[in-house]
């Protein structure tokens, strides 16, 4: 990893002078004023050390809030802001915008959160409540008083984009961005683009072609001047960061150079037959093959795993002397292909549930019992029976189909999701075998039937007046006729209270979609996150929904979760539009909150480039120190907080600046106090959320935001008993879903390690709580804290006595 | 799509016919070089115990269905002691010979 042009940005920076500190505490008409004295609180703030002029306001946030911000950091010459009011995940980016207005730099603003995290959980006790803001913005002046101005550097952007997987939601998203104008790299590993899509007969609700439909775009991908197709191809490694992404691409030989017309005279005489890939088995293909018909590239591939070449001697030359255009060339190597992409759209797409494991339902035991993809390909005019629904048992067609619902969703036996396209296949899937042999008796064996989209209902009531028989209850079992190979299915119609026993030709395993096999490898080479359904995990599911936490990285399609077709490809068309956004204005900025290296205290002991989860700390070439770079860093502060020497200057977020947040809030009454540090996007989130959702809890907790747990150094924690504090909570997101891949490890590590610290020492180790809460559990962590009130209280002064001196050497 | 088991039996197996083979060996030519054993891309021989005239192993035909009729055996043996034709289609045949084996 290079380090990154960082063009500095020029902004209007301060010499260190002496804090001119103005607080505005804001009573939010009565959100805020309901249950906290406002003007109390401003009073106090004024006698707050720094503190040139502070006042109470109705609505800070409004344009006449701002402009008196504005006018006194001029008439008062003011150097630092306070305003108390509500999260700073809600505001914090107005009221810098309002600083840097008036010329301040807005990293010499800090908010004090006294709405989500004061007066909305202690509606009922003002006084207490009161107290407790005071604290907060006491803390908050601490704080700002200690803030440095920084200036955000600017990292440019490579104009081209990497799309990984060719189905059609890659194959949108990179027709989007080459149409743009963007060069467009779309690897596919498979020897042609089109994915699943390809496979399908016909797309739900309209009763398109499917391969109709996509082999247009195919071929518009293939012929794009703007577009590299790299078919057979893998994704090996990349390294860099938004905007400069360094990707190795690992290119598989075809053995079949361009010059190939996919006349297939090679394939008729190979010797090596095997089942087909793209029919799911059912139909044979040869060593030497062109996957299907439409496929992109067109040129043929050998399968070398078969081939009886594979050892590397020339033994079978069948298909070079069939070959007029002397396009076949046994020489090929594998080649590592190295791109430098600004922008990242993964369109890996889904794999589809195998249904051996559910034995009940005889797949693979019973020849006549199939997959609704198996399903695809028999319907398919271009399939292995030409179109022909055939038994694979007998070859003929039957007269009574059964289709089963939900095969490996919505049940703990395969996955727990719904796999949102089944539903609408199934009644697709049954009008067409009404099409084609109107007198088939068709069953659908069904827990709820799920038509939510457009036209999705219609075609399910076609699918009734067409006299399709809809039964509610999966059947329990399906065992097969040995001579005549008919199948039975048991169960219970949960509508009708009854047990059903039905005899059928066939029966057609509508089965779900889950997440790759192989998405550990994406996701780690990515640093994405996964959720517990095991796709890829966006960055805000409202809000970001096609973002990743990983700058300059989109989602799109099924990667991201099952969707059908339509919404695959919308979801390509706003990754390409998103990831469009970044190239067009060509740089980004960084916040300002990653950390310096003091080089004098590093010890180049490489403690913080092990913890680090973006590999951001590497040391420099003489090992004389520890190096940033801060486009890969995200400013987690985990670094930070393992080193011993204090050598990593987490700017925004030093120790300095949260040891004087702790003494703020433990100067008074600590030995009542929980001290909290919750993450920004989980804990802090949540504890907002609770405030949102009116949760009511003691009010007590005094709540120190970091932007991931793993800042949270152990020396914080000590500094919080050394001052007498009751007990303290360290709270980030689930294992798993941490912001800053896996930051949050760390945290569990550093606090495992107090709790042996204060065992040895004799302390009571529950006064140091650990919690995992998401942004959406705000009831987590108000009942922690209730949870915590009954430790503050059993607290003695023995205790807190003895836990002053937990830093002291014995 | 390659990460998954293919289990059926292809409905269009029957289409295609593969040519079945016959090998010809001639034993006492033989010396034993074992080319012919190593080299083959579907192991359809393997080393005999009999003996021949020249005291060695000539190999012996032990999956003749495999054969694809590559003819690499009788491009790489140094002293020309096997070959590979092509049997006539006697698809009739094999199949009642299948039954019968079924049967038994």
């Amino acid at each position: 990893m290079s380090n990154p042009q960082v063009v500095e940005v020029k902004q209007s920076s301060l010499q260190k002078e002496e804090p001119r500190i103005g607080v505005y505490v804001c009573h939010c008409g009565l959100n805020i004023a309901g249950s906290v004295d406002c003007e109390n609180v401003a009073k106090f703030a004024a006698t707050l050390p720094n503190v040139v002029i502070s006042r109470d306001n109705r609505y800070t946030c409004s344009d006449q809030g701002q402009d008196l911000i504005k006018k006194d950091i001029k008439e008062h010459k003011l150097n630092r802001v306070v305003v108390a009011s509500c999260s700073p995940r809600l505001h914090e980016p107005t009221f810098r915008r309002a600083c840097e207005e008036a010329g301040l730099n807005k990293y010499l603003f800090e908010m004090a959160n006294i709405r989500e995290q004061c007066s909305w959980v202690h509606l009922y006790d003002k006084q207490d409540a009161t107290e407790k803001a005071k604290d907060l913005v006491k803390a908050a002046v601490a704080k700002v008083a200690l803030l440095e101005p920084a200036t955000e550097s600017e990292v440019p952007i490579i104009p081209k984009a990497l799309v990984i997987g060719g189905g059609v939601a890659g194959i949108q998203a990179a027709l989007d961005l080459a149409d743009t104008g963007y060069q467009v790299y779309l690897v596919e590993k498979e020897p042609s683009i089109g994915g699943k899509m390809a496979q399908i007969d016909k797309t739900f609700p309209t009763m398109d072609c499917s391969i109709c439909i996509l082999a247009p775009k195919m071929s518009d991908a293939g012929r794009h001047p703007n577009i590299t197709l790299l078919t057979n191809s893998e994704v090996q490694d990349v390294k860099g960061y938004i905007g400069n992404f360094k990707v190795k691409v690992l290119k598989k030989p075809r053995y079949v150079t361009k010059d190939c017309s996919a006349c297939g005279d090679c394939s008729k005489v190979c010797p090596v037959i095997m089942p087909n890939e793209f029919d799911v088995g059912l139909a044979v293909r040869h060593g030497i093959y062109t996957p299907f018909a439409q496929a992109v590239p067109s040129t043929y591939v050998i399968g070398m795993e078969h081939c009886l070449n594979k050892d590397g001697v020339l033994k079978c030359d069948k298909c070079i002397k069939a070959c007029e255009r002397k396009a076949i060339d046994f020489d090929m190597k594998p080649e590592t292909v190295e791109l430098e992409v600004g922008t990242i759209i993964v369109a890996t797409g889904a794999d589809v549930y195998d249904p051996t494991s559910l034995r009940n339902y005889g797949y693979t035991k019973f020849p006549n019992v199939i997959t609704s993809l198996e399903f695809e390909r028999l319907i398919n005019a271009g399939g292995p029976s030409g179109g022909k629904l055939l038994r694979p048992s007998d070859m003929k067609i039957p007269e009574t189909v059964a289709f089963v619902q939900c095969v490996g969703s919505r049940s703990d036996r395969g996955h727990l999701y719904c796999s949102n396209i089944c539903c609408m296949n199934t009644i697709k899937d049954a009008l067409l075998i009404k099409e084609h042999w109107p007198d088939t008796k068709i069953y659908v064996f069904y827990v709820d039937i799920r038509a939510f989209g457009k036209g999705f209902e219609d075609l399910y009531k076609r699918a009734r007046k067409e006299g399709v028989i809809f039964i509610r209850g999966l059947p329990s079992d399906i065992y097969e006729e040995r001579k005549t190979h008919n199948l039975w299915l048991v169960g219970e119609n949960t509508l009708q209270n009854d047990v059903y026993k039905v005899n059928v030709g066939m029966v057609i395993l509508s089965v779900g979609i889950e997440p790759r096999r192989d998405s550990d490898v994406i996701q780690k080479l990515l640093v994405l996150s996964r959720t517990n359904d095991g796709f890829f995990m966006e960055a805000h599911p409202k809000l970001r929904p096609v973002d990743t936490p990983t700058g300059g990285v989109f989602l799109a399609g099924c990667a991201e979760g099952p969707k059908d077709i339509k919404d695959s490809v919308t979801q390509a068309s706003a990754a390409a539009a998103r990831a469009g956004i970044l190239m067009a204005k060509g740089k980004v900025t960084v916040e300002a909150i990653t950390p310096k290296v003091l080089p004098e205290n590093c010890k180049v002991c490489g403690l913080c480039t092990k913890v680090c989860p973006y590999n951001a700390v590497v040391l420099n070439k003489d090992l004389k120190h520890v190096e940033v770079i801060e486009a890969a860093c995200a400013g987690c502060g985990t670094c930070g907080a393992e080193c011993p020497f204090g050598a990593l200057y987490m700017r925004h977020f030093t120790d300095d600046q949260i040891i004087a947040q702790i003494d703020a809030l433990t100067e008074h009454d600590a030995d009542k106090k929980i001290i909290a540090f919750c993450c920004n996007w989980c804990a802090y989130a949540g504890a907002d959320f609770a405030g949102v959702s009116r949760m009511q809890y003691p009010t007590n907790v005094r709540i120190i935001r970091t932007m991931c747990s793993g800042r949270v150094a152990p020396k914080f924690v000590e500094r919080a008993f050394v001052r007498g504090a009751a007990a303290v909570l360290v709270a980030g997101c689930h294992i798993g879903d941490c912001h800053y891949i896996n930051a949050n490890v760390q945290t569990q590590k550093r606090v495992e390690r107090l709790w042996k610290k204060m065992e040895r020492l004799g302390l009571n180790k529950e006064r140091l709580q650990l919690l995992w809460a998401s942004a959406a559990e705000g009831e987590r962590v108000a009942s922690k804290v209730r949870e915590m009130q009954s430790i503050v209280q059993s607290v003695t002064k023995e205790e807190i006595e003895k836990s002053k001196k937990m830093t002291e050497k014995v | 799509m390659s990460t998954k088991k293919l289990w059926r039996k292809p409905l269009d197996i029957e289409k295609f016919k593969v040519p079945k083979a016959e090998i010809c060996l001639i034993k006492d030519r033989c010396k034993g070089c074992g080319y012919c054993i190593q080299f083959c891309p579907r192991q359809v021989l393997e080393e005999s115990e009999e003996i021949n005239v020249r005291g060695v192993h000539p190999p012996k035909v032990v999956n003749p269905e495999k054969c694809t009729i590559c003819g690499f055996c009788e491009a790489i043996c140094p002293d020309f002691a096997i070959f590979v034709l092509e049997k006539p289609n006697e698809k009739k045949e094999t199949k009642e010979a299948e039954k019968n084996e079924r049967k038994k």
